[in-house]
């Protein structure tokens, strides 16, 4: 391959492959995953934790059903 | 990470009852191989071992291509699910005859009695659970696959 051919290479190469254009990110992105880290899990609302009471009462009050709702769920 | 969200909504739909599966099948080693319990459990693992994990992934693949639409928040999503899983489930145990329908009574398995009273209530209950399982397990797993 003389030093012709292998210009017209690098221009096949260059049409094929388009310029990557700007790849690095516009800023620092660490700031924003360490925020994302050190956020507090969101709380539990009171409803939810009414309906986990419940689901355990009932478990405890009829252990018959339990057998059942693994079998369906 | 955009590509393939239903493949990854219906993988983490399906994690929680495949994660529930190992112990249904130490239940049945237990109950058919160790205590000799003569209650036909086989016939009807099909629906616990087949149907419900491709029904969970299949609902979150459902939810996904809803959301932008509906915008219903996953735990109620989650809590329909049990509309259509347990009449569905009763009639395929009911054929399979490991649900029989007695005169007071529904009776699983030949063994386990549980009054027609008490059916209402286990459905409002499997609802609740549905609701809490889907909301903070799926929802979280959701979140995790960077598809909710």
């Amino acid at each position: 391959m003389n030093a012709h051919d292998e210009e017209r290479m690098k221009q096949f190469l260059k049409q094929a492959l388009p310029p990557m254009g700007d790849a690095e990110p516009g800023h620092d992105q660490w700031p924003a995953m360490r925020q994302r880290l050190a956020a507090r899990p969101t709380a539990v609302p009171w409803f939810d934790w009414a309906l986990a009471g419940g689901l355990a009462v009932f478990a405890l009050a009829f252990p018959a059903s339990i057998p059942v709702f693994l079998y369906y769920l | 990470m955009n590509t393939h969200p239903y493949l990854r909504a219906f993988l983490a739909g399906i994690l929680v009852p495949t994660l529930v599966m190992p112990l249904m099948l130490i239940g049945f080693i237990v109950l058919r191989l160790w205590l000799q319990v003569s209650v036909p459990i086989e016939r009807g693992m099909v629906f616990p071992m087949a149907l419900v994990p491709a029904l969970w992934g299949i609902w979150n693949v459902l939810w996904i291509g809803s959301h932008a639409r509906t915008h219903l928040p996953i735990g109620l999503h989650g809590a329909l699910l049990p509309l259509l899983l347990m009449p569905g489930g009763a009639a395929i145990t009911s054929c399979l005859g490991i649900l029989a329908l007695g005169s007071h009574d529904a009776i699983w398995f030949q063994t386990l009695h549980i009054p027609y009273a008490l059916i209402l209530p286990m459905f409002m209950v499997a609802l609740a659970a549905y609701y809490l399982v889907w909301k903070y397990v799926v929802g979280f797993l959701n979140h995790t696959l960077g598809i909710a």
